[in-house]
């Protein structure tokens, strides 16, 4: 009997301001507050509200049987927080129904496991504990920031406490096999690997309203006779949770492709399952990731991010600040600068403006990938120049030749 | 006169000279009708009459020839701006030409109708976009065409100059009973390129309008050094980011420069299509946290930008004035200066260098940055230089109106 786990990603970031050469040193807000609010609002109207009322209403109706896991970015749950305190009650009455498993993220949804082991865990372990404190959850399954992986990384999930990892069930780690199983990873033979059968998740998640597509118009019927007919143990779906309502407008018949899918599913004799109890199965083989690999675009792998070198540029500035700002004991000026190690300000630098490059442009703020460098630099100017301590003597480096210098400094006397 | 730039519609230094030679020439008691082409609301001088080629009320001096022309576009350039203006257009019947020489043609059908209507004794025009409007004016009412050149397609383009336009340029000097250039070094291209006789062209070199700096405004930089009474140098490219004005010269001496003076920030103001290739360059060279994009200034930013200034750099690798270079001095911040610009014909107290000396430059720039005693002098001088006569409003404009007589003398009409 072929399982089917649902994912899907909750996340909005905080945008920043067009922040100018003008705007330096003056103390003028990083993010944009009052957009970020109002397209929160939005998010919240078209999709977080009716998809939370849809799935709870499918979960109780099933009596439990219908059940999926989310996961929410902790920059998501602030503005909830803030500007929709009873949107975040929305999502926590969803998961008191029992029917959904929470997922470990970084907090900040950054792309810390890239570039800092340090930040990461603190990311990493700041979104457990307000998972806890939000929901009551202790998340056992791990999703890196768009699903990024690699072997190098799975020890550290594995130390963090999780046993298994959403995983992209991408081609060039595949080959041969099948998503449709769970597997280990090479480098931490305990820890899980659950693989997106990217095909089945993206007729949902990117092709659904698209009338070019030959499956179109996608139903609930002809969607689970596809899903039944891919077998294997367990097919995983992963999907960002706007798709339906915000990617996908209500009118396009989302929510009621929504409300018919897992009937049609358990009609066929497909079961739902939660990824920790899939992680709990033994595994079919180990799979290797021999480089970072994640769910974007065509390449599924880091280009989106870091594909470019204003994105390194800019990835580099706000790493190179980490000691600084964290010797600064701000919490403040802590959280501003955890904001910007957010991945889609990186993502609005994206310069694949072809092919892939279609769906950067729907996403970003932006008019150009330009303006976002621009933007983003000169934020980081400020924030360095507002840091209490130089960045030179809080780099590590510097430290090291200080405590040599103190070294030497004793053993001259 | 026909112009085609004129505030608030202005993309580069031509409609800062419009407005100088147009001021200058009211105060030596020349009357002007300036003829615009774009929707001009009202004269921003109150004896300047301003028309353009839409007269819908007797009172309002003016008429409109709405019209998606800038100077500097080449003939690819254009198809963007046109569909940008048709989207922004309100004005009920405002048509388009399908490219920018129609739209060119369209002017000069709509410049006779004016000719007929507005009382004149000389016809100035502009640079090749309004010299058929010239032309066709002068067939109307026979008055002697004066062809105002400020830059050739030869000095926008280079190797890549439109054929067209050069023989548009050509036609229109040749045809025209005066010729005035900017500068010895524009009067020769004339001569050299266009086979203009010498002895028709006067050089007339700009001069700065004192309203339009604020040579006192304080020094108020965004950029904060540490420790007390240190600074950040900065180092400013202000101009269209284009061939023309040679910005990447700027970014390759800006990395030799930042290697020499650790603090220094880089200032990049003004648009152009070379923008996104200077930012991977920074990102490439290392430098990407010291350069900053300050896109599109005007009015006081720009004085701001010249006040904050260490110094101005001008890399132009055409440059038939450059007006940046008298402006840059006025407010006090020494500037080096292209070698072969006309502005460098006139103008002592600044160091010269050939746009692809980035050596010399480099040189220049850290003797500069790091002798504050270099930068006092040369700035002071500078300064004394630029407010004297020569560079008034009146000057250039007693001397415009020299040749406008001279041609009237030597005119049949």
């Amino acid at each position: 009997m072929t399982a089917i786990c649902l994912y899907a990603q909750v996340h909005q970031p905080f945008r920043l301001r067009p922040y100018g050469l003008f705007d330096i040193g003056t103390g003028a807000e990083y993010f944009d507050t009052e957009q970020n609010r109002a397209l929160l609002r939005r998010v919240a109207e078209k999709c977080y509200l009716p998809a939370n009322r849809l799935l709870a209403d499918l979960i109780r109706r099933s009596q439990g049987e219908f059940r999926l896991a989310l996961s929410l970015s902790g920059t998501l749950l602030d503005q909830l927080a803030a500007w929709a305190p009873e949107v975040l009650q929305s999502f926590q009455e969803l998961v008191a129904t029992g029917g959904v498993e929470l997922l470990g993220e970084t907090y900040h949804h950054s792309l810390a496991s890239l570039a800092s082991e340090a930040e990461f865990v603190a990311q990493v372990e700041r979104h457990r504990a307000a998972i806890g404190r939000h929901f009551g959850q202790r998340p056992v399954v791990f999703r890196n920031t768009e699903l990024i992986y690699w072997d190098g990384l799975a020890p550290l999930i594995a130390r963090l406490g999780f046993r298994g990892v959403m995983v992209e069930g991408a081609d060039h780690v595949l080959g041969w096999r099948s998503a449709n199983h769970v597997y280990a990873a090479t480098t931490a033979p305990g820890l899980r690997l659950l693989p997106r059968h990217y095909r089945l998740s993206d007729d949902i998640g990117f092709r659904f309203s698209n009338r070019a597509w030959d499956g179109w118009p996608l139903t609930a019927e002809k969607h689970a006779d596809w899903i039944a007919a891919s077998g294997g143990d367990s097919v995983h779906l992963y999907v960002d949770y706007e798709t339906f309502g915000e990617h996908q407008w209500a009118d396009t018949g989302i929510f009621a492709f929504l409300a018919q899918w897992p009937w049609e599913c358990l009609r066929r004799g497909l079961t739902f399952a939660h990824p920790g109890t899939l992680a709990a199965r033994a595994p079919v083989a180990p799979l290797a990731f021999t480089r970072p690999t994640s769910w974007a675009d065509m390449e599924r792998d880091t280009t989106a991010w870091l594909g470019n070198r204003l994105q390194e540029a800019a990835q580099q500035r706000i790493y190179g600040m980490r000691e600084a700002v964290l010797a600064a004991r701000d919490p403040a000026l802590q959280e501003r600068w955890r904001r910007l190690t957010t991945s889609d300000h990186l993502y609005y630098m994206c310069t694949k403006w072809f092919a892939d490059g279609d769906v950067h442009k729907y996403f970003s703020p932006y008019e150009s990938p330009y303006d976002a460098f621009v933007a983003c630099m000169n934020v980081l100017q400020d924030l360095e120049q507002s840091l209490p301590v130089p960045m030179v003597e809080a780099a590590p480096p510097a430290l090291a030749s200080r405590r040599m210098l103190a070294a030497r400094r004793a053993a001259m006397v | 006169m026909f112009g085609w730039e004129f505030p608030p519609f202005q993309a580069g230094g031509l409609a800062t000279a419009t407005v100088g030679l147009v001021k200058g020439l009211l105060r030596n008691r020349v009357g002007v009708t300036l003829v615009v082409p774009f929707p001009a609301e009202q004269s921003p001088l109150p004896e300047l009459r301003l028309v353009s080629a839409d007269g819908a009320a007797e009172e309002l001096v003016m008429h409109r020839v709405p019209s998606p022309m800038t100077p500097y576009g080449g003939a690819a350039e254009y198809q963007e701006i046109f569909s940008t203006l048709r989207r922004a257009s309100r004005a009920p019947g405002a048509v388009y030409g399908a490219d920018l020489f129609e739209e060119v043609a369209r002017y000069a059908a709509l410049a006779g109708g004016i000719a007929a209507r507005e009382a004149h004794d000389v016809i100035d025009t502009h640079d090749w976009i309004t010299f058929a409007a010239g032309l066709a004016a002068r067939a109307v009412s026979g008055k002697p065409l004066i062809a105002h050149i400020h830059a050739t397609e030869h000095d926008r383009a280079g190797t890549g100059a439109n054929p067209e336009i050069c023989r548009r340029e050509h036609a229109g000097m040749q045809a025209a009973d005066r010729v005035v250039a900017n500068s010895h070094a524009l009067k020769r291209t004339c001569v050299e390129r266009y086979g203009i006789p010498a002895g028709k062209i006067d050089v007339v070199h700009w001069g700065i309008d004192p309203d339009a700096v604020a040579p006192d405004l304080p020094a108020d930089s965004p950029f904060r050094a540490r420790g007390a009474g240190a600074r950040v140098p900065v180092v400013l490219f202000l101009g269209r980011v284009t061939w023309q004005k040679g910005p990447d010269y700027f970014i390759e001496m800006a990395a030799r420069v930042a290697a020499h003076v650790p603090g220094a920030k880089f200032v990049v103001a003004g648009q152009g299509d070379m923008l996104p290739r200077l930012m991977h360059r920074t990102a490439e060279l290392g430098i990407a946290d010291r350069v900053h994009f300050a896109g599109a200034v005007a009015g006081r930013q720009v004085q701001r930008l010249y006040r904050l200034a260490d110094v101005c750099v001008m890399p132009s690798v055409s440059e038939p004035f450059g007006l940046v270079g008298l402006e840059s001095l006025r407010h006090g911040t020494p500037c080096i200066l292209p070698r072969a610009a006309g502005v460098s014909e006139v103008i002592a107290n600044a160091f010269k260098v050939d746009f692809w000396d980035v050596d010399a430059m480099t040189n220049q720039i850290v003797a500069l940055l790091r002798h504050p005693a270099l930068r006092a002098e040369l700035a002071d001088n500078a300064r004394r230089e630029v407010e004297g006569p020569r560079f008034s409003l009146e000057e250039p404009a007693r001397l415009t109106a020299a040749a406008y007589t001279r041609t009237l003398q030597g005119s049949p009409a």
